[in-house]
């Protein structure tokens, strides 16, 4: 390969679609490391603070795709304060001053002001690609300075960010000349929006194929859309509410019906069970299908909507859909590759929640099943093992039963077993949620079966320091390990601190691990940042000067060539 | 200060061999020495009628017995039952917040309300606000999340469960009915009574909340 012009080299090196590869290949020679750096059209950074900004942007100099991530996962249960960190600004501005083309951004769970959206959509004239995930800081100017700026823009597509709504202006701020949108996705802003802009805007792009509105714009409103757009592939509703016996209910079902394209259906808010006849016609072409924020549709009428779904890929509903629910998915829909089923306030211990049964049900009719997301109220050992039998070809299991520690309800024994067979018959799992009553025992079978597991979730588990150390010590291609409430210390967290640099981070709250840990951790790996957090009160005299022996209530340890971070808030310490 | 710690626990068939008072039960692993018992939370399944057994506390340090709660969150048996409960117990079920907010029929007018989401510069709803709270008379304090309550009554159904001796003189959002007198002590270093002012207003200001008898 020596021998042969760069030119060529890099032609082969366009065939590595992964980011893993284009790292492997990187590091063969120099030759090959300055081939693939001035190739490289995409990278991805999984921890922002693992690396700066700028040393992308010098190593990179043709990226064209940029992917990071900011807050540690349990940010989404509230367990990392606010100002934490996260920042979006810094890469943007790396990237505009370095004077990239950069044309897609991607960031999950940052902070992304206003500023910084509007210094994007300046600064790079042929962006086309904005996805935010889980962030937050900007309000809906930003997007008009996105909408304004982006003049071929193709994708915005905004899933389950906290925005601040400053007014429905933004979407006009689309020029007539805009046309070139294929996907659109609002569905998390609050406010109102235009309606006639929208269906506008719709109209004079031809390519649009994800539509996802939010929950202001009417059923009216979305008939016109549909009438403008039936060759839409993939679409949110809106407000879901209509009088089933007016007029503008018999224009919908016919605007539905016109969408032979549709495969993804959600939104649904506010849907009520009469409503729903309306999107019988397009159900038997759905691969994807999300009811979870439709409390309202349970029972019979969900069931006669299930049955027509015969395509359905990936499910998403709230466990009011019962166990009995589950086993008409399990007859009808044979070709599932996912199911999540989201727990809701209103069905109370007694209404129709899901159980073991249901999971049970599940693995037995689809056997394509291979992503799941579960809250139920229970779960016992014999149904996991009988998932696990029926079903060996997942990759993401994540169970969650309600109740914290909870054990098997018939035989009163933890659910290490359960979890065992799942990992033991589930060769390609990567992503791993454990709960329920766990001991250590459940760890060692994790450290020994789960060979591909990147990513583990543990809450409430396990009986002392071995566990965690079973874990370190098992699982060779463990990059996340997130941990709470769980009795693991400074021995476990000591025990293999190199590990930590073959992993991308840890994290690990309310468990044992003290100040004195963290310090000896922090200064034996000079290549790790050890963010002890702690949310001080200011009448909290003990403070001052904490023991060392003092347990720290949140700890997050992630691998960096940045050094210690300079933006972290004065409740964050860097050990 | 001694804390006198029962360990009641229901009669329900589902909780045969859990009793740890119990000589007989099967599990072994579940037999700890009294001290390794209250380091670990030691949940309790299913939902059960109250029962008014102090909770579980972490003593750290050998401890003065007056100290707040500076370990792991005290894990009360009941919180982790009832759902309101539940929502005392921070980051549990593990669900995104904007997906707690819009499910629940009721919840239909709330999910455009956040706490704090006036200031979007610090990030929004997705703030999760835990304050410290002391009751006279008691050697542990709480911390309870005032984010994941809407109103006062929710607020005070959330104390009661945690303070269950409040039970005798439950909290109602009239301040006639209480028996408890729960005030909080606002930005300003003033200690105020809870209730007074609009809850939205309350939730900027309070900084921590005490209950007196």
């Amino acid at each position: 390969m020596t021998y042969f012009p760069e030119e060529v080299v890099e032609h082969i090196f366009d065939f590595l679609g992964s980011h893993r590869d284009r790292n492997a290949v990187s590091t063969v020679c120099k030759a090959w490391y300055g081939v693939e750096r001035l190739s490289r059209r995409s990278v991805f950074v999984g921890n922002c603070y693992a690396v700066r900004p700028e040393r992308v942007v010098a190593r990179f100099p043709g990226v064209r795709s940029l992917s990071v991530k900011g807050k540690p996962h349990f940010a989404d249960f509230n367990l990392v304060p606010d100002d934490w960190g996260g920042f979006a600004l810094p890469w943007i501005e790396a990237f505009a001053r370095g004077g990239l083309g950069l044309e897609e951004l991607r960031l999950k769970r940052m902070v992304v002001s206003d500023e910084s959206l509007e210094l994007l959509a300046r600064s790079f004239p042929s962006f086309k690609v904005l996805v935010l995930i889980s962030c937050e800081g900007f309000s809906t100017d930003g997007l008009a300075a996105i909408a304004t700026h982006c003049r071929v823009l193709r994708e915005l597509d905004l899933q389950e960010n906290e925005v601040e709504d400053c007014g429905p202006r933004w979407l006009s701020c689309f020029p007539d000349s805009c046309t070139s949108l294929v996907s659109l996705n609002f569905a998390c802003l609050k406010g109102e929006v235009n309606a006639a802009a929208l269906e506008r805007l719709v109209a004079r792009c031809p390519n649009i194929r994800t539509l996802r509105l939010n929950r202001a714009v009417s059923v009216d409103s979305l008939s016109k859309i549909l009438a403008r757009a039936p060759h839409l592939v993939d679409l949110g509703t809106g407000s879901f509410t209509i009088d089933h016996h007016a007029e503008a209910y018999h224009r919908l079902i016919n605007n539905f019906t016109k969408c032979k394209s549709l495969k993804s259906l959600s939104g649904f808010w506010d849907a009520s069970p009469r409503c729903l006849p309306a999107v019988y016609p397009i159900c038997g072409n759905l691969t994807g299908l999300n009811l979870s924020y439709a409390p309202a549709i349970q029972g019979a009428d969900l069931i006669k909507l299930i049955r027509l779904c015969l395509k359905l890929q990936r499910l998403w509903v709230l466990d009011c859909i019962g166990d009995k629910g589950l086993a008409v998915v399990a007859s009808t829909c044979k070709e599932l590759q996912e199911l999540r089923v989201f727990p809701s306030d209103v069905c109370g211990v007694g209404t129709a929640a899901v159980t073991e049964e249901g999971l049970v049900a599940i693995s037995s009719g689809c056997p394509k099943l291979n992503s799941l997301l579960y809250f139920c109220h229970q779960m016992t050992n014999a149904a996991l093992v009988t998932v696990a039998k029926n079903c060996p070809h997942f990759t993401r299991f994540r169970l969650c039963i309600l109740d914290p520690g909870k054990p098997d309800p018939v035989t009163n024994q933890p659910l290490d077993e359960g979890f065992g067979a799942i990992v033991q018959s589930c060769k390609d799992l990567r992503r791993l949620s454990l709960s329920g009553l766990l001991t250590d025992q459940v760890f060692l079978y994790i450290g020994m079966y789960a060979e591909c597991l990147e990513m583990l979730s543990i809450a409430f588990a396990g009986d002392s320091d071995k566990g965690m150390v079973y874990v370190l010590n098992g699982c060779k291609n463990l990059r996340k390990l997130e941990i709470r409430d769980s009795p693991f210390g400074d021995a476990a967290l000591l025990e293999d601190v190199g590990k930590y640099e073959t992993m991308r981070s840890l994290w690990m709250s309310s468990c044992y691990v003290t100040l004195k840990g963290c310090k000896t951790l922090a200064a034996k790996m000079p290549r790790l940042n050890v963010e002890v957090i702690n949310e001080r009160d200011e009448s909290d005299e003990m403070e001052e000067n904490p023991s060392d022996l003092r347990r720290v209530e949140k700890m997050y340890v992630y691998r960096t060539v940045a050094g210690p971070r300079n933006d972290a808030p004065d409740f964050v310490w860097m050990l | 200060m001694e804390l006198e710690l029962g360990l009641a626990l229901p009669n329900n068939h589902l909780m045969k061999g859990f009793d740890l008072n119990d000589g007989s039960t099967t599990n072994s692993y579940r037999k700890r020495g009294f001290e390794e018992a209250f380091e670990k939370v030691i949940p309790f399944s299913s939902p059960l009628p109250r029962k008014t057994t102090l909770p579980l506390f972490v003593h750290k340090n050998g401890g003065d017995g007056d100290d707040e709660n500076d370990g792991p969150q005290l894990k009360n048996p009941d919180e982790l039952n009832s759902i309101s409960g539940s929502r005392a117990l921070v980051g549990w079920p593990p669900v995104k917040h904007p997906r707690r907010r819009s499910a629940g029929g009721g919840a239909g007018e709330r999910w455009s309300e956040d706490c704090g989401s006036n200031s979007y510069a610090g990030g929004g709803g997705r703030r999760a606000k835990c304050v410290k709270v002391k009751m006279e008379g008691v050697a542990i304090g709480r911390k309870v999340d005032l984010c994941l309550h809407d109103s006062y009554e929710e607020l005070f159904h959330t104390l009661n469960q945690m303070f269950p001796t409040m039970q005798h003189g439950v909290a109602y959002a009239h301040p006639h009915h209480r028996h408890f007198t729960v005030t909080y002590e606002d930005g300003e270093g003033d200690w105020l009574l809870v209730g007074d002012v609009p809850w939205e207003a309350f939730i900027q200001s309070v900084k921590r909340l005490k209950i007196l008898s």
